[in-house]
């Protein structure tokens, strides 16, 4: 039930995109508006991977580097 | 009659003018930008649940991170990217592998390098990168290898990613000590017994992306993972107490199967506050379950201040393999006292000023500085602290013709 939901809630949003001029980006150019982790948060991402059992999805770390201290 | 010789008049002096000179001293540059950021971190954290000593004793922590990440943008369809960090960790916990003497992973260091390129696929869209890099301390070495292929549409409104990357990692310690890998270590109490007979572990991971742009000012990004580890997941410094007061070293199956999925919705709201709100559902085959939120709110106070506030909640159904200090069944096959894989809530909240000038100076930009402070709490009590500074600058070079 939870993933019909889901993916009804992704099926509406894909629905209602708008196309959107390069002109009319000033708000989505924003640095504050990028994709994923820029900036500081990276450092963050890394350490949540090792004090928390899991990771991946958009973050940074995903595997590799010991995190056993 | 009079308005017929003005007409004539001026279509004689249309003849005469001379538009813009074909001998222009305009010509077109070619340019050559390089973004450098600078990432200095500290991060110390405090507990009494390390793996080392059974899931009791310090968790005592203390990370100082630097890393220097550069962008060589050559034209618009080559790249070079390279990025080097230091991190000087100052664990109490790993001092207590062998109790007495104090190890050399006491005070450690991490040292990582990664280089790549990307370049755009002629009369398309299309940019493929690689990278490839390493990282060392003294009980790890890990090689790591990406591919990256990146399509945006026409209207730039969506974009597609795929990443795959490889870990090859060798547990051995001693790289830090005498220049060569010697063997794996183990508590000091535990060292008649060889736990294990490989030291080698592989990490493979695809991750997707799906971003869209909704309208001006809303975008989606949808990251699906998975990442596939075998070898050598244990630590084997990790000890385990049983409930007949024996002792072995952590043993966890030699394959993980982890699939995340992230999805990110980023807003802008009026003319100045902006929402960045973010979900991520992972599972793995240890058992574990994970349910993570993050909002993050900014605020633009001038065109060069934001301020922002943030918030994330991570609920985490833990491992079948973690039991804690004493409590694990003598015939358990597998076993660990690892609070990182137990079940868990943890909530972090802080705060991020950003100054952005963009002030130019010569060749040399000086973007944005930025500092950070995160407060991290975990349900079984660690507390963490988390001070983050971030420079930006970027510099443009004239290529020759």
């Amino acid at each position: 039930m939870r993933s019909y939901i889901v993916i009804g809630f992704l099926l509406i949003v894909s629905l209602s995109c708008e196309s959107v001029k390069p002109y009319q980006r000033v708000y989505l150019n924003d640095y504050e508006m990028k994709p994923g982790q820029p900036g500081s948060r990276k450092f963050e991402e890394s350490v949540q991977a090792y004090r928390e059992g899991s990771s991946g999805g958009g973050s940074s770390k995903t595997s590799g580097g010991c995190g056993c201290n | 009659m009079k308005k017929r010789y003005v007409i004539i008049g001026l279509l004689a002096s249309s003849l005469a003018s001379v538009g813009q000179p074909s001998n222009s001293t305009y010509k077109k540059k070619k340019l050559s930008t390089t973004s450098v950021e600078l990432v200095m971190s500290y991060y110390t954290q405090d507990n009494e649940h390390s793996a080392v000593t059974g899931g009791i004793g310090t968790e005592d922590l203390q990370v100082y991170a630097t890393q220097l990440a550069m962008d060589v943008r050559r034209d618009s369809s080559n790249a070079f990217h390279f990025d080097a960090g230091v991190d000087v960790i100052s664990s109490a916990s790993t001092d207590n592998i062998d109790f007495v003497i104090s190890s050399a992973s006491k005070v450690d260091l991490r040292t990582h390098i990664n280089a790549g390129y990307s370049r755009r696929l002629k009369d398309t869209r299309t940019t493929v990168g690689l990278i490839s890099g390493f990282s060392i301390e003294s009980d790890f070495f890990s090689v790591a290898h990406g591919l990256s292929l990146h399509h945006v549409n026409a209207s730039q409104s969506r974009e597609l990613s795929i990443a795959l990357q490889t870990y090859l990692d060798d547990l051995r310690w001693g790289r830090l000590h005498d220049g060569k890998p010697e063997e794996l270590i183990y508590p000091v109490e535990l060292r008649d017994t060889v736990w294990f007979d490989h030291y080698r572990r592989s990490s493979y991971s695809v991750e997707f992306g799906f971003y869209q742009v909704i309208n001006r000012r809303m975008s989606l990004g949808i990251y699906p993972g998975i990442t596939y580890q075998s070898g050598l997941l244990s630590t084997p410094f990790h000890r385990v107490y049983f409930n007949d007061e024996s002792l072995r070293v952590e043993n966890l199956p030699g394959r993980r199967l982890k699939l995340p999925i992230g999805i990110q919705l980023n807003t802008f709201l009026g003319g100045r506050w902006i929402l960045r709100s973010y979900y991520r559902f992972y599972w793995d085959n240890f058992g574990i379950n994970a349910h993570t939120l993050n909002l993050e709110t900014s605020l633009k106070v001038t065109p060069m201040f934001t301020a922002s506030t943030f918030f994330r909640l991570h609920e985490q159904h833990g491992s079948d393999y973690f039991r804690p200090y004493k409590d694990h069944d003598p015939s358990e096959v597998y076993y660990t006292s690892d609070y990182d894989l137990s079940s868990l809530t943890t909530f972090k909240s802080g705060v991020t000023i950003r100054y952005a000038p963009y002030r130019r100076m010569g060749r040399s930009t000086f973007e944005a500085l930025e500092f950070r402070y995160a407060f991290y709490s975990r349900s079984d009590g660690l507390k963490a602290h988390m001070i983050t500074l971030f420079l930006g600058y970027s510099f443009d070079k004239k290529l020759k013709e």
